[in-house]
């Protein structure tokens, strides 16, 4: 069992390092003198749906931040499909195959559904010839068919700024979809949208985990939503990594549940 | 928003939205020809007799102007960069030029050339410094270096210092009518493809959360820098031609700040992040601005003034955005948008 932070490693330890999509080893975050994320190891195999929770102020988005390359670790390396990535910039490590979502739902209001959906896929990338064609047909089908599989299809030509917050959440979903990353971070996908819409996201999450392979690792605060989804669950409190295992293992164990309840 | 549903009776009355909205449909389908048509009919005037005089001047002035807003829209409307210190290509174009032919005295065009490429590698060293910028501070910073230019160019001999520079034997009023409208209809046609592309995609998400853009994997200072070249480009040619054109340049003619605040209010009162926008601006402040100056000189930069205020609350999609929006507002909830309360209904599958 994997109760405590000593022996919590069984997980990891049964997958090969061939599958590992993301390894961090030591991450440390220090704002001045706050140690923000001290010390911590996660790895993330691929297929997996990781969930990482934590009391507010844990950490969590410390750590996503500093995988993502918006910030920087003062300690530690974080590797990505096998490569060193602890020092690149954001934009090389998410064309490297890092998808993130944020907490707020971030999309380009401006522009119209679909040309979000485009901006999104990565074919064409950054080469001159790429940059300066127009999206062909398959990219447009695409974006077709990923808007009829949420039911947005007739918001296509919509300006995205006017999609309510719940269809943005989705927008900015099926936008990973068609970047189709090797990890996909997600920073409370659950939060702030009603259970009718929650159900449906679940479905989704499910349906790119199990049909696409998508990777994926989520900070969550709803309980029932990350014990539901994930596969396995980091526990971050303080900055530190308290514990890891099964959404059952993480329910039971005593330094999660004191975490929780504020005892050290 | 702009369009408010209680005072435009009278517009739903002659253009209702639907309408509208199939006649942007059709524009946007036939954007090519609407290009071509309106290369044809800027060509037509010197077929039917003018040739020379005041109206020919306005006429290449406004085409100029255009040129100018349309460039300044590259990267302030497109790509969310408003910059007060276009202004500074327009002036490196226009003495590049004035100095290759007058004192290396080189052909106009090989002079345009060197303009252009005196422009796109000053515009490539200061994008990567001020391009870092953002808001308030990138204004102000590109305001700064027109004025730092300005007061350079004002102390060198080699641009005639505060006196300028006096060009004679400059082709007729007409090369420059057609060189205007050419490279006008050259850069609506490269704006509009542009804007079909991954680029012009690119362009507007650094305008929506340049943040998030970051996060999907595009190097951003790198499409702004591009971005911003390219609007050199069309500006130091506007700027090379012009100083022939007038037939004089000094520093306050070719750093004009006046005229980058006008050139702002064009882009505003027409449209940002449009094609059509910044030229119909341009076209219609130019001809009020024109009419008021020969009719009561000094008033037209008060004029400009209150027109940008009015425009900034009233309407700030501009002519194009405005009228974009009013033709949309039916759309959405036609198509199954839903106001952000009611979100639950959108996906009821089961």
């Amino acid at each position: 069992m994997s109760n405590t932070p000593e022996t919590d490693d069984d997980h990891a330890a049964t997958a090969t390092a061939a599958d590992t999509v993301l390894r961090t080893e030591g991450i440390t975050k220090r704002f001045g003198g706050l140690t923000a994320v001290n010390d911590v190891d996660v790895e993330v195999h691929e297929g997996e749906i990781v969930g990482l929770i934590g009391p507010n102020g844990a950490g969590k988005s410390t750590l996503f931040n500093c995988i993502t390359g918006t910030l920087t670790a003062d300690e530690g390396r974080v590797t990505l499909q096998g490569e060193d990535v602890t020092d690149w910039p954001e934009y090389k490590i998410a064309r490297a195959g890092l998808g993130r979502m944020f907490q707020e739902t971030r999309i380009f209001g401006g522009m119209s559904v679909r040309k979000n959906l485009l901006l999104a896929a990565q074919e064409g990338g950054a080469d001159i010839g790429g940059l300066l064609r127009r999206p062909d047909d398959s990219l447009m089908e695409r974006t077709n068919e990923l808007l009829d599989y949420v039911d947005l299809g007739g918001l296509a030509d919509t300006r995205a700024g006017r999609l309510s917050f719940g269809q943005q959440k989705l927008i900015e979903f099926v936008m990973e979809l068609m970047a189709e990353p090797d990890l996909l971070l997600m920073d409370e996908p659950a939060g702030g949208i009603n259970p009718t819409m929650l159900e449906n996201l679940i479905d989704y999450i499910r349906t790119a985990n199990d049909e696409e392979e998508a990777t994926i690792f989520l900070i969550e605060h709803n309980m029932d939503f990350v014990m539901e989804i994930a596969d396995r669950i980091y526990v971050l409190a303080h900055g530190e990594r308290i514990a890891t295992g099964t959404p059952d293992e993480i329910q039971h164990n005593q330094h999660v549940i004191d975490a929780y309840l504020g005892r050290e | 928003m702009s369009t408010d549903p209680d005072t435009s009776g009278l517009l739903r009355s002659i253009l209702p939205p639907e309408r509208l909205d199939r006649l942007f449909d059709l524009c946007g389908a036939h954007g090519w020809k609407l290009i071509a048509a309106g290369a044809v009919v800027g060509a037509l005037p010197p077929v039917f007799g003018l040739r020379e005089g005041y109206m020919m001047t306005v006429l290449s002035e406004m085409f100029l102007f255009a040129i100018l807003a349309l460039s300044w829209d590259i990267v302030g409307g497109q790509t969310g960069y408003p910059s007060f210190g276009n202004m500074a290509f327009f002036g490196i174009g226009g003495y590049a030029t004035a100095i290759l032919v007058k004192d290396a005295a080189i052909s106009f065009p090989i002079a345009m050339v060197g303009a252009v490429v005196a422009v796109l590698v000053f515009a490539a060293v200061n994008g990567l410094i001020v391009l870092r910028l953002r808001g308030h501070y990138f204004a102000i910073a590109t305001l700064g270096i027109l004025l730092a230019i300005q007061q350079v160019t004002r102390n060198l001999d080699i641009t005639g210092g505060a006196s300028g520079k006096i060009l004679f034997d400059v082709p007729p009023g007409i090369v420059f009518y057609y060189f205007f409208l050419a490279v006008l209809v050259v850069e609506m046609a490269v704006v509009y493809y542009l804007t079909q592309t991954r680029f012009g995609f690119i362009l507007n998400a650094i305008r929506d959360d340049e943040g998030k853009a970051t996060a999907m994997g595009f190097n951003t200072t790198y499409y702004k820098t591009a971005a911003w070249m390219l609007a050199a480009l069309f500006t130091g040619l506007a700027g090379g031609a012009y100083g022939l054109f007038n037939t004089f340049l000094d520093p306050q003619t070719a750093y004009n700040g006046a005229w980058n605040v006008e050139l702002i209010a064009m882009a505003l009162m027409g449209g940002t992040g449009t094609v059509a926008g910044p030229v119909i601006g341009a076209f219609g402040l130019h001809t009020i601005i024109e009419y008021v100056e020969s009719s009561f000189v000094g008033w037209q930069l008060v004029l400009l003034g209150a027109a940008i205020i009015v425009t900034v609350i009233r309407f700030p999609k501009g002519v194009v955005g405005t009228l974009r929006a009013y033709a949309n507002e039916m759309d959405y909830y036609e198509r199954g948008g839903m106001a952000a309360t009611d979100d639950e209904e959108v996906t009821t599958d089961e």
